[in-house]
């Protein structure tokens, strides 16, 4: 009985307010990612069954075979045909407003019919680093219903002919030869866009945990000085004193911005050796040069620029905690109070690992977009695959963002509101009130 | 004589409409102790606050050394030290950086610290202690080192709020006899308590507070006089009662 009472006390006090709110977010967030990600999944789907086809052989084979691609494995495939141009795949994609495209190249029929493992190309774009935006209509797919597509060409001809010798029957094995170009922004590579993806994924995973264990970190350091400084009162010392509360402030502010660019720089670093030595070891180096080649290691310029956004992000973090820290009215609150920074950051940084944000539905999109942290997120992604336009609009925007946070935690610390101003979780946790003179 | 302190007509709203101090009006000259005495929720600490810069008077004006607190908060900053009640330091300095730090704050150049720091070693009695941290203190320990920090400036004003509070006898004894001999050095100090043998023994004048109204003020023997009381606390509780009629 007594452990009883034990128990529900404890209970009682874990079970708050805050933590059945970071529950309830929890599965909102969780809730929102997943039907996002079906959103996500049913285009890749439906873009899985679009085939872009450059017909250069151009012979009756090829033209039969490509009526047999609308048809093969099982679904109705939608078969557009394009003619590119040039040899310049990055610049070709992007004037016919495709993502990939198979080329059957001149004697490619001829191959077929020696009984030779016939040629053909495919060209994929890679446009981001997230889990998601790399499955759909993929090299192996097109290899896939290119080669069942063949099969079937080749059995009717060859078995109406009435045999098949030795050779047709190893043919019938791996008919083609995949042929992979890779494009990225407005480069290419004969590199398989699976390998550049695996090659990519570290920086893919690390980086976003990096900017969020740096948001998370600092703003909980400068939020937890802040409100021990007023629970324990050496705040109301500090401010009595002869010095100004900006300078009280801005010291608090740059110290904790300091400590987030040393952390941000020994992070950056470590990731750095990491891949290096990732990317060094085995056979790796010729991977580099094409990572170099299409721009998907950073160079020590866009390393800055997504440093950048970093730091306006940790700032950000940092300007909000001041303002939260100055809510607290006892530790409990303190800690339940870095709960908005966490959530702001969380659902970018979930959503950017699985999916590539750009391609959400409008509405979900910016609405992504308007938490400041998530171009942070998608910045080193943005610099690598060239999307400056988006790069320096969410820069442009979180700069707005922490003008307007910075004026209002000036405004906090230099009025009387920093004394006046709390949010208490009410007595036994029901309900929350909001206090201000 | 010249006054380091006037109040004039004080007021603070938190809300609208309800008034946590209400025209409060006093003064306190060169050397003297005066001490407000109320309830709790009297208003003292509001008053107090708003005499430190800390919070913006609602309506009224109180001017510390002719520096009038709504237009040159800075100045009068520099003519006071404030000592909030319940009041902690860094837990992971140690009583010696907290007074180093402190002083920095407080002093114009090095030797003035150092002299701070001195001074207010001396006075805390916490001897070997001050190497140790903050956080290890007990409460009475960081009262007397707080308090220390508050007077080793020698400010025209200090202003304490329940100087006392978590002190056992013989440290509470101490600090009153500190506080009387640094007044008679010419600092002037303004207190707020509960404990009214306190507030006899020390004060040079009082202020009796409830519900945000400053209801008498005066020196010990003249409240016990006017009221024929025994005692502070009788006289406390005869102002505090006739006020319900407020
Ligand atoms: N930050 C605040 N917001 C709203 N009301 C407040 C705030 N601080 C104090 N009050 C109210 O103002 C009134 C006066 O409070 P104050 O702290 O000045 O009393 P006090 O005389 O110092 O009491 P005590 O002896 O308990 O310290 C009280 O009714 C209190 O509830
Ligand atoms: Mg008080």
């Amino acid at each position: 009985m007594k452990f009883f009472n034990l128990l529900k006390k404890e209970l009682k006090e874990m079970l708050t307010i805050q933590t059945i709110a970071t529950l309830i977010i929890i599965v909102a967030v969780l809730s929102l990612a997943g039907s996002a990600l079906t959103d996500v999944i049913e285009d890749a789907v439906e873009e899985g069954s679009k085939i872009t086809i450059c017909d250069e052989d151009n012979t009756e084979f090829t033209q039969s075979l490509i009526k047999t691609l609308e048809t093969v494995g099982g679904t109705e495939n939608e078969v557009t045909k394009v003619t590119l141009e040039s040899k310049d795949y990055a610049k070709e994609l992007k004037r016919l407003d495709i993502t990939n495209v198979v080329v059957f190249p001149k004697g490619f029929t001829e191959q077929v019919q020696k009984g030779e493992q016939a040629n053909i190309e495919y060209v994929g774009s890679m446009t981001s680093l997230s889990t998601m935006s790399n499955v759909g209509f993929d090299s192996e797919t097109a290899t896939e219903i290119i080669k069942n597509a063949i099969e079937a060409q080749l059995y009717s001809e060859k078995i109406a002919a009435g045999k098949m010798t030795e050779a047709e029957v190893m043919q019938m094995d791996s008919p083609i030869l995949v042929d992979e170009t890779t494009v990225v922004a407005d480069k290419s590579a004969k590199i398989s866009s699976e390998i550049l993806f695996s090659l990519c994924k570290m920086q893919g995973t690390f980086v976003p945990i990096i900017v969020f264990l740096l948001i998370m970190y600092s703003s909980q350091m400068l939020l937890n000085a802040v409100s021990t400084e007023k629970i324990d009162k050496t705040l109301e010392t500090l401010l009595s004193a002869p010095v100004s509360r900006m300078s009280v402030l801005s010291a608090k502010m740059l110290s904790a911005a300091i400590v987030a660019a040393v952390m941000a720089v020994a992070f950056m670093f470590g990731m750095n050796n990491m891949t290096n030595s990732f990317t060094m070891g085995a056979d790796a180096s010729q991977f580099n040069e094409v990572l170099e080649e299409l721009g998907l290691s950073l160079s020590a310029a866009q390393y800055l620029l997504v440093g950048l956004q970093m730091f306006a992000s940790v700032l950000i973090g940092l300007s909000l905690s001041l303002v939260l820290g100055a809510l607290a009215k006892d530790i409990k609150s303190a800690q339940a109070l870095v709960m908005p920074i966490l959530f702001t950051a969380m659902i970018p940084y979930i959503l950017s690992i699985i999916i590539d944000i750009k391609t959400l539905s409008p509405v979900f999109k910016y609405i992504v977009y308007a938490i400041p942290f998530t171009h942070t997120f998608m910045a080193s992604e943005n610099v690598m695959f060239g999307n400056m336009s988006l790069y320096w609009g969410g820069f442009v925007y979180q700069i707005v963002i922490l003008a307007i946070s910075m004026t209002f935690a000036i405004k906090v610390f230099t009025s009387d509101k920093i004394f006046t101003m709390t949010l208490s979780f009410g007595e036994k946790g029901k309900k929350r009130k909001y206090k201000k003179a | 004589m010249e006054n380091v302190l006037e109040v004039k007509g004080l007021s603070k709203q938190y809300k609208k409409g309800v008034y946590a101090s209400k025209n409060v009006t006093f003064d306190i000259k060169k050397g003297e102790i005066f001490a407000l005495i109320g309830p709790n929720g009297a208003g003292k600490t509001t008053t107090i606050r708003m005499i430190s810069t800390l919070l913006k008077a609602t309506e009224g004006d109180a001017v510390v050394m002719g520096h009038s607190i709504l237009t040159e908060p800075g100045k009068v900053r520099e003519n006071i030290t404030y000592l909030p009640d319940e009041a902690g330091a860094y837990k992971t300095m140690t009583g010696k950086k907290y007074l180093q730090f402190m002083a920095s704050i407080y002093a114009n150049d090095s030797a003035a610290a150092a002299e701070y720091v001195k001074t207010a070693s001396e006075i805390c009695g916490l001897g070997d202690r001050l190497d140790d941290k903050i956080g290890s203190y007990s409460r009475g320990m960081t009262r007397k080192l707080l308090l220390a920090r508050a007077i080793m400036s020698k400010p025209a004003l200090a202003i304490l709020d329940e100087p006392t509070s978590g002190l056992d006898i013989i440290n509470a004894l101490d600090i009153r006899r500190m506080i009387k001999e640094l007044a008679s050095q010419g600092m002037s100090f303004l207190l707020s308590s509960h404990n009214m043998l306190e507030i006899e023994y020390v004060s040079d004048r009082v202020g009796i507070i409830a519900k945000g109204h400053l209801l008498e003020t005066g020196t010990p023997s003249e409240l016990l006089e006017k009221h024929g009381a025994a005692n502070l606390e009788e006289v406390f509780e005869r102002v505090v009662k006739n006020s319900e009629i407020l």
